[in-house]
């Protein structure tokens, strides 16, 4: 019996040194005490509301890698978890990580929630997942492009004329690339984004239902 | 008809008296008493035995649950490990091109970087917790192009090089949000087939 009781003693205290091993490891050991202790409440935070965690962590693990000061990565982390909680509020209920990361990563960019919601709303029918990877796909392209001094209206607003015709995921890769090899051939962003849009909505307008990947809705109303 | 037997109240006085004298102790003398004492064998006392210790359990099939117990504990601290691990690996954030992956475990996505004047090349992002000794990429045969595959779930997942110390963003990629750190990431979309 008292071998039992030390074998469950023993269990329990190793189970425990575990639980505070994997709490301590989601924030990286290079940073400070506090700030370690306050990314970890703002991890708890996530938690607690259903937001993935893992981003959190790994943006304070690039933050070390970057050589950032605390300072700065507390505030990075503060940041991103108000961007996905903003982005869970667009997109609704979901517990698709990458479409909050892509959302997240949107608003990071400096797209308005107002496009984002719009988006979304382009893209949301039974919110499946080929909807949810041609979103995702989407607001990388959107990104992408912002990145490259598209203006986000303008950006927002081709991406959403694709959404609304359904263009998949790939679509859009193929969109970003064709962009990208007209800015380099010394077009301006935008003139890039509006020309290839033009084609792809062209394109997808001439396919017949059952020709595209995913179908064609009715019309809202 | 009446009860046969008499009782001590109801005895003649002299019979009372003699009854008395038969059922009195008589008195002990002490040396008497201690000679008769004296002349009786002694005889050890043994302890009363002890009782044989009841188990509710047999000590072997306590130790055998005491060794299952401390294996079931090992077991679940590494079942929780590794789910952590797994964790950090799995679901992220952004993309290069577009990677394909089976929808129920990791897939290969081949990363390539063309460094032919680089010394070290490693990857670090969101799959490896930034750590840039976690994934060394190796020089291809053309000597220019530095390569790594690396077993992704479907996902999305930021990421840079670190090519001889100094971090630098995937060129063909697409890329991430203006970075909060000042050095911009590149993305890829891990999808699902």
């Amino acid at each position: 019996m008292r071998l039992l009781i030390i074998s469950l003693a023993l269990a329990c205290a190793v189970a425990h040194a575990d639980g505070q091993l994997r709490g301590a490891s989601e924030v990286p050991a290079r940073l400070g005490p506090d700030a370690r202790a306050a990314i970890q409440r703002l991890i708890d935070s996530a938690r607690v509301a259903g937001l993935p965690t893992a981003p959190l962590a790994d943006k304070a693990a690039e933050g070390v890698l970057k050589g950032a000061d605390d300072r700065r990565v507390l505030s990075a982390v503060q940041t991103l978890l108000h961007q996905l909680i903003d982005a869970r509020d667009i997109l609704g209920r979901t517990d698709d990580v990458s479409l909050l990361g892509a959302t997240a990563s949107a608003l990071q960019a400096g797209v308005p929630v107002a496009e984002l919601r719009r988006l979304a709303a382009a893209s949301r029918g039974s919110m499946s997942a080929a909807d949810s990877r041609a979103l995702a796909g989407a607001l990388v392209t959107l990104v992408d492009l912002v990145a490259k001094r598209v203006p986000p209206a303008a950006a927002s607003a081709s991406i959403e004329e694709l959404l609304r015709r359904h263009a998949t995921e790939e679509q859009f890769v193929v969109l970003r690339g064709e962009v990208e090899r007209d800015i380099l051939g010394g077009q301006s962003p935008e003139a890039a984004l509006a020309a290839r849009t033009r084609a792809q909505v062209k394109a997808l307008d001439a396919l017949s239902p059952s020709d595209r990947t995913l179908p064609r809705r009715p019309p809202p109303g | 008809m009446r009860d046969p037997r008499v009782h001590d109240d109801e005895l003649p006085e002299p019979l009372d008296r003699a009854v008395s004298l038969i059922r009195d102790e008589p008195p002990l003398r002490a040396e008497w008493r201690a000679a008769v004492l004296a002349g009786l064998p002694t005889h050890e006392i043994a302890p009363p035995p002890t009782p044989r210790r009841q188990w509710s359990l047999s000590p072997f099939a306590a130790i055998a649950a005491g060794i299952v117990c401390a294996l079931a504990g090992a077991g679940a601290t590494l079942i929780a490990v590794n789910a952590h691990v797994l964790a950090t690996v799995a679901p992220l954030v952004t993309p290069t091109a577009m990677a394909s992956a089976s929808l129920h475990g990791p897939s290969s996505v081949r990363f390539a970087l063309v460094a032919p004047t680089a010394v070290h090349v490693s990857i670090v992002g969101d799959f490896n917790r930034w750590n840039p000794a976690a994934l060394p990429l190796k020089r291809s045969a053309d000597g220019r192009t530095w390569e790594i595959e690396v077993p992704l779930l479907p996902g999305r997942y930021t990421y840079a090089f670190v090519v001889d110390g100094r971090l630098a963003r995937d060129p063909v990629a697409p890329e991430a949000a203006s970075d909060d750190f000042g050095i911009a990431n590149s993305v890829v979309l891990v999808k699902g087939s």
